[in-house]
């Protein structure tokens, strides 16, 4: 038996009645009671640090005692919170850590910036409200719904402004879809340069979007024959619009006005804001205000200087829109390393926006030799789903990494692969399949493999 | 159970026998009789409207929702300049008044010449750079439409005070980072009519998307040649990385770091706080101050800290409840009572 199992047994024992705890005890109770007033706090302190508690009686005991059995915990005799407390509920205080996060030296000021999803302590493919990552060109605007209007003008039979109360009126539509920035992952094309998960992928989130599909309020509006292309744009301080094709208009884009249940928050452009799913995020306008259709696209900064993938010859690929399928280890990852040999799962996350995730392959070894892993759960179009894959670990160095293909059949590539057709200043879209370099010790690195 | 529920939810709409339901079904008596039979009248009348509704409008064309854009609405909104001039106003501005703008509303980021301050966009140079390594991507060697400097200028910029400027002054502001790349001439005026003679030198610099670009096999056995691989490692000290921890980000790990930092009373304090004090204190419970709550301590923490102490020990009959001495637990010793309260006072400031 351990001394602190000692401890703790002879402190069930004493709890409660201080004439039956042992003589050791007793004789510290003793010395208590002899301790000047002003001493006694240094004391007590003293005490309960040696997980004695008999000079204060039965109710310290209670707290000073561990909380592991054969002991009972403080919580299980004590009484918590009372309703409505926090009316409105948040995170247990241990899960403190789980945070959205930004790299300071990405962008000059934090007001057009952009800040991650911490992948690595999520489950299941919805990110909660809180943490779906961030991305502004001019900051979160704080908008009065009351004063809120959605104006839709060009070449349409009825040009029209909408309130958000006649906006929830129209037939409303619920989907689970993925957004990520195009710039997931940017940062490394020339080499690896962050030791994390939430850094190399957390430009990713999921939710269920709920609003109005785009193609019923462009039938209110009678889109006329000539009407090719749509530009939507935002009510925050940097006006940001996209040039959108009228045939992904009246595919599956939608007007959302709620994520996961609630209003949309703020920081995902409440009260109101487009979602293309699939495509590139930053076509999914936030703060939506406008939405004009024209015959041609409208060549903004966000669709030139922007959003633009620079090829080694100095040329560059305009209209991106589609995010191509790709996947990640979510555990282990840098963040969430292992701890002894044995029984692990190893689960990630797969995604296309062009379709279902069809399958995703593990490999241990860098890509030499490559084996099929469980798809779980819902596998939804153009949503994140999650792979897992049960594995014993001996205990030795692996290269890990996950391959996923989807109902196209495109297989996601290495990451050689896109360099040598892209070269390595393209900035967006990098889908490569990424690697974890398993150390001996269970501690998680990475790498990348040319 | 009495049916009235039913009638008067129904016959709110059906006007003046709403009334009569409601005053005469108030105790659920025997007179309702007449008042329910009174009522069908109406609910008939009002299923057969819903009904009606129903079949004929169940997947309309349109749900006539929204008022009409009137033009001047239009035109408060309509900021969007497209690279054939559309959506340009009447206006113009020189070179000469755009650098004074410049100076005072853009260099502080952008640089006096355009050559970007810290990490804001460079807007100048950077010709012939797009092959190269490091590429300078700037209005001059990369944008291709001038009409995406002139919109984007009017809908964001200056940085701090987006669509503040004056439609010359876009034009003036416009001219001249042109001219920071030397593509107008130093006593060019900008305008509708000029606009058109602008050519962007990247103008031709674009594809549109022709992905899937590359085609990965989905090989089982012997993929790659191991020996022939290149590793990359990954670049120290440039992640934030205060939350990975050596060996992991267990709840542990943060509690401790959660309860590290107190002060010294908490420690003791809090053990007896959360036995004896909490079961009234954490919630309010026969009027008690909540712990953390600084409205409920504001006034209490004023006092004496020797009468607070005696309250406690002794008891006290306040005007929202009492409190029993020592909170009823005679057999606590005075100092771990005040230990108590002073948590309680270092939890609520």
């Amino acid at each position: 038996m351990s001394g602190s199992d000692q401890a703790s047994r002879r402190q069930v024992r004493v709890a409660g009645a201080r004439d039956k705890a042992p003589p050791s005890l007793q004789a510290l109770a003793a010395e208590a009671e002899s301790l000047k007033a002003s001493d006694r706090r240094g004391f007590l302190k003293g005490l309960l640090a040696i997980g004695g508690a008999a000079a204060t009686g039965q109710a310290v005991a209670v707290t000073a005692a561990g909380s592991l059995p054969p002991l009972v915990p403080p919580w299980t005799r004590s009484l918590g919170r009372g309703v409505v407390s926090k009316p409105y509920g948040e995170p247990s205080a241990y899960e403190k850590d789980v945070l959205r996060r930004t790299v300071p030296w990405l962008t000059a000021e934090s007001i057009s910036s952009i800040s991650m999803t911490p992948l690595q302590n999520l489950k299941g493919l919805i990110t909660p409200n809180g943490l779906v990552f961030e991305r502004y060109h001019a900051g979160v605007p704080e908008i009065d719904p009351e004063q809120h209007r959605l104006m839709i003008h060009g070449l349409v039979e009825r040009p029209l402004i909408f309130t958000m109360q006649a906006l929830q009126r129209f037939p409303s539509v619920s989907d689970i879809k993925f957004i990520e920035c195009p710039a997931n992952g940017g940062m490394e094309w020339k080499g690896p340069q962050m030791a994390g998960l939430q850094f190399t992928h957390g430009m990713l989130s999921c939710c269920e979007w709920t609003g109005v599909r785009l193609s019923t309020l462009l039938a209110e509006v009678g889109v006329k024959p000539e009407g090719k292309w749509l530009l939507a744009e935002g009510a925050d301080g940097a006006a940001m619009a996209r040039s959108i094709p009228i045939e992904k208009a009246l595919d599956d884009t939608l007007v959302v006005y709620a994520q996961n249940g609630e209003a949309l928050r703020p920081e995902q452009g409440y009260p109101v804001r487009l979602l293309n799913p699939g495509w590139e995020g930053n076509t999914s306008v936030k703060w939506l205000r406008r939405i004009e259709v024209g015959n041609q696209p409208w060549q903004m900064r966000e669709e030139t200087s922007k959003y633009t993938d620079l090829m080694a010859d100095g040329r560059a690929r305009k209209f991106t829109f589609v995010q191509e399928c790709n996947s990640v280890i979510t555990s282990p990852c840098p963040e969430r390393p292992w701890q002894e040999a044995g029984w692990y799962e190893i689960e990630g996350l797969a995604w296309s926006g062009r379709g279902r995730v069809k399958a995703v392959d593990i490999s241990f070894d860098g890509g030499v030799s490559w084996l099929n892993a469980a798809l779980k759960g819902m596998v939804m179009s153009k949503s994140l789903t999650r792979f897992g894959y049960r594995f014993k670990w001996p205990g030795g160095p692996l290269l890990l990494q996950s391959r996923a293909l989807d109902e196209t059949g495109y297989v996601q590539p290495t990451l050689r692969q896109l360099r040598e057709q892209r070269g390595v200043n393209s900035i967006y879209h990098k889908n490569a399949i990424h690697t974890w370099r398993v150390e001996a010790d269970g501690s998680v690195r990475n790498v990348q493999m040319l | 159970m009495c049916r009235c529920f039913n009638s008067i939810a129904v016959s709110r709409v059906a006007g003046l026998v709403t009334l009569l339901v409601l005053l005469i079904a108030e105790g659920c008596s025997s007179d309702t009789a007449s008042a329910d039979s009174g009522s069908s009248t109406g609910q008939q009348q009002l299923f057969a409207a819903v009904a009606t509704a129903n079949t004929r409008d169940e997947n309309p064309q349109r749900f006539d929702l929204g008022e009409t854009a009137t033009p001047a609405q239009i035109a408060g909104w309509d900021i969007d300049v497209r690279p054939d001039g559309l959506g340009l106003p009447e206006g113009e501005g020189s070179v000469e008044d755009g650098e004074l703008l410049y100076d005072a509303k853009c260099a502080s980021c952008h640089g006096t010449f355009g050559e970007g301050e810290g990490r804001w966009p460079k807007l100048a140079g950077g010709m012939g750079t797009l092959n190269q390594q490091r590429p300078d991507k700037t209005v001059g060697s990369y944008w291709p439409y001038a009409s995406t400097l002139w919109d984007y200028i009017r809908r964001a910029m200056p940085f701090p005070a987006p669509q503040s400027l004056a439609v010359d002054e876009v034009y003036a502001i416009t001219a001249y980072v042109l001219n920071l790349n030397d593509l107008v001439n130093a006593d060019f005026i900008l305008n509708r009519e000029s606009f058109k003679a602008i050519e962007m030198p990247n103008k031709d610099g674009f594809f549109v998307d022709d992905r899937p670009d590359v085609s990965n096999p989905r090989c089982w056995n012997n993929c790659i040649d191991l020996a022939t691989i290149k590793w990359l490692e990954v670049i120290a000290g440039i992640t934030p990385s205060v939350h990975i921890k050596e060996g992991g980000t267990d709840a542990r790990a943060y509690r401790e770091e959660a309860e590290a930092g107190g002060s010294e009373v908490d420690a003791v304090g809090k053990s007896i706080h959360d036995s004896a004090c909490k079961i009234c204190h954490g919630n309010g419970v026969a009027g008690a101050p909540i712990t953390g709550d600084r409205d409920d301590w504001r006034e209490r923490s004023q006092q004496d800290k020797a009468l607070i102490y005696q309250h406690a020990l002794e008891g006290f009959q306040g005007e929202s409840g009492a409190m029993p001495a020592k909170g009823g637990r005679a057999q606590l010793d005075d100092s771990a009572v005040k230990a108590a309260v002073d948590y309680m006072l270092e939890k609520s400031r």
